[in-house]
């Protein structure tokens, strides 16, 4: 029973505590406010995150010529195109880009420009007159001129990427031509065109259209990505683990506070156990630590609308983070002789702990984030990171057994560690 | 008391009241929330908690203002809360490590008049303190302490014994107190001459007859007595012959 009273008085001077209450919930919320907020507009679209459709203008200036003509054949719709320029076109006009791209036609390279610097288009295209000729020689320099608006990224980038995986199949039949006739002698436009043919050919996909450029046709609805869930909801969870340890280590605190304000003495003049008094320090630590990881996550729901997972799977996490960061706190403050030593220890080794922890969610989408993952597996933090990320991604009891078995067995030595040590000091 | 402090020392506690020197609240509770958690902490629970914790706010004087944090209070009502919490069990022996220091006069009043009420009462107090007329109002027993010893223990009057009945004066001069150290002490009816921060305390059997010899020495010196203070034998003078030295903290 004393324990429970120990508890209940050292949670009632925590939650009193405006500076505790900042760290304990302020701050977590504030800066996934922010976070919110930076993603607002997608956040808002009941369809999630979608690109923006591009504006692309293009100057096709393309005068084709007798080489083009004799090898168009080769090319998906090639026989209606007068051009290199028209096949192109053609091809960034498919059904498939509809949702990336907006074309329209202008009659100059400087009209195009002018759309773009009057932001009528994002993206210029000038396909130069001699495209076709420059591509059906050898030797020529086929080139496409890209012209874009700079306060623009996402859809720039897009449009350049599938013109640079067109232009890269144009080189590819280039130098397949360029092979065959080094080993036949044969410049015949019609076995030259035979040759483009079959390289086209042999880079499809099935659908003939994709031969240069390799469209993927949408077969189902598209799922769009929410940023909220995939961006945000990680980091306040990460946030709320991070602040879970900090909130560990600085309740148990109390216990070299209380010994130089007097009052951890005193108790010991009470009839009262000193495994009494220690256990329900302990206990306190651990339901504030509990209580700020519910309340955080509950917040998380109505407020920003985050979707942590199924209960019981969240539940085995948040007892798994709560022991390890309560246990941690009473570990590290055992290693502390006062508190003025403590400012110094807790900044640093626990803004260490949660970035090494948090690297799965700093690194999401990156390619290094499975190596990233791994190192983030060396300290508790990370465990209870990517506990959570399995269970916002639909992870089941059977998934989190073992994370839960981790982050018990760093809390049993925190703890046996943490609880010999105070009991030394205080025997 | 029937408790070993071998072998029951929770027994022990459960009798004993401890008011450390230094405040050891708190402060961002109540006094009703201090003195409910510390009566928790001697085991009191339920009606008889609740009607101790009236009972002490109102031997403290703090029933109005219960409700504030005690941060919020003067050092004086600090003090007075800090006494309570070793009330609420009513121990059978009370141990006060210098509750009036650092207080204002009606608090260290209060708190004196609170002490003699607790002997009144029965209760053992064990009351240490560097103020000799505070030993001397409040004590039946004396022990006095020197370097962590004890070197003297009686009552007043047993102490006061061991310096006989010689009286204290207390002089300050307008020079260096060598000056006129030696001389003194080789005073006739001179027992003992100290000197501390321009003070020099001198013992002897009969002040009367002392004082014109220690001003015509002075002269001699050239030295002029400044001011002048005499004192029947007190517990000041017994540590002070006992020790050699005035009290200090």
């Amino acid at each position: 029973m004393k324990i429970l009273d120990i508890a209940i008085k050292d949670m009632t001077r925590s939650f009193r505590s405006t500076f505790a209450l900042m760290f304990m919930f302020g701050v977590p919320l504030v800066m996934t406010g922010m976070f919110y907020l930076m993603f607002g507009n997608s956040s808002n679209n009941p369809q999630g995150f979608s690109v923006p459709v591009t504006k692309v203008v293009v100057a096709n200036l393309d005068t084709g010529g007798a080489a083009f003509d004799a090898i168009k054949g080769q090319f998906p719709g090639g026989q209606q195109a007068n051009s290199m320029g028209d096949v192109i076109l053609a091809t960034l006009q498919e059904k498939g880009f509809a949702s990336l791209m907006e074309i329209s036609l202008a009659d100059s390279a400087e009209s195009a420009r002018a759309d773009v610097d009057n932001q009528k288009a994002g993206v210029a295209l000038i396909i130069p007159a001699d495209f076709s000729q420059q591509f059906s020689d050898l030797n020529g320099q086929a080139t496409i001129g890209l012209y874009k608006d700079p306060t623009l990224t996402i859809g720039p980038g897009i449009v350049q990427s599938i013109l640079s995986q067109f232009m890269d199949n144009i080189s590819g039949a280039k130098i397949a031509v360029d092979v065959y006739i080094k080993q036949t002698g044969s410049s015949d436009p019609a076995q030259i065109g035979q040759v483009v043919s079959q390289y086209t050919a042999s880079i499809a996909t099935g659908d003939p259209t994709s031969a240069l450029l390799d469209i993927q046709p949408t077969t189902s609805t598209p799922q769009p990505v929410n940023m909220l869930m995939t961006v945000v909801a990680p980091i306040m969870g990460w946030l709320t683990i991070f602040y879970a340890f900090y909130t560990g280590a600085s309740t148990a605190q109390s216990i070299l506070r209380e010994d130089e304000d007097g009052t951890l003495p005193r108790l010991f003049t009470t009839p009262t156990g000193h495994s009494t008094i220690l256990g329900g320090k302990f206990l306190a630590v651990g339901l504030t630590v509990l209580v700020q990881m519910t309340v955080l996550l509950i917040l998380g729901r109505l407020l920003f609308g985050f979707s942590w997972g199924a209960f019981v799977p969240l539940a085995l996490v948040t007892v798994g983070t709560m022991l390890a960061a309560a246990t941690f706190g009473i570990f590290i403050n055992s290693l502390l002789k006062s508190t003025k030593q403590a400012g110094l220890i807790f900044g640093g080794l626990l803004t260490l702990l949660g970035i090494v922890g948090g690297l799965p969610v700093f690194a999401a989408g990156s390619s290094s984030v499975d190596t990233l993952a791994k190192v983030s597996l060396i300290e508790p933090v990370g465990w209870a990171v990517q506990g959570l990320l399995k269970v916002m991604k639909g992870g089941q009891v059977q998934d989190l057994l073992l994370t839960f078995g981790v982050l018990a067995a760093w809390s049993v030595v925190f703890f046996v560690v943490g609880v010999l040590r105070f009991q030394k000091r205080y025997a | 008391m029937g408790h070993s402090i071998r072998s029951d020392q929770m027994g022990v506690k459960s009798v004993l009241g401890v008011v450390p020197q230094e405040i050891a609240l708190y402060e961002d509770m109540s006094p009703r929330e201090n003195l409910n958690f510390w009566g928790k902490m001697y085991g009191l629970r339920g009606a008889e908690l609740k009607t101790r914790v009236d009972e002490v706010l109102d031997i403290i004087g703090l029933t109005d203002r219960a409700k504030e944090y005690v941060k919020k209070y003067s050092g004086g009502m600090k003090r007075r809360v800090n006494i309570g919490v070793a009330l609420l069990h009513k121990p059978q022996v009370i141990y006060m490590d210098e509750p009036t220091v650092g207080i204002d006069p009606q608090s260290r009043r209060n708190i004196l008049d609170s002490v003699v009420s607790l002997k009144n009462q029965g209760m053992t107090v064990l009351y240490t303190t560097h103020y000799m007329e505070e030993a001397q109002e409040l004590s039946d027993h004396i022990a006095i302490m020197d370097a962590g010893k004890m070197i003297a223990f009686g009552t007043e009057e047993e102490l006061v014994k061991i310096v006989g009945q010689m009286d204290r004066i207390t002089l300050t001069i307008n020079a260096e107190s060598v000056r006129v150290l030696e001389a003194w002490k080789n005073a006739p009816g001179v027992k003992q001459v100290t000197a501390q921060d321009g003070t020099l305390t001198v013992l002897a059997d009969d002040s009367n007859q002392v004082l014109p010899r220690l001003f015509e020495t002075a002269a001699a010196s050239g030295v002029r007595i400044t001011s002048v203070a005499i004192q029947e034998p007190n517990l000041e003078a017994v540590f002070l012959h006992l020790t050699g030295k005035a009290l200090r903290d």
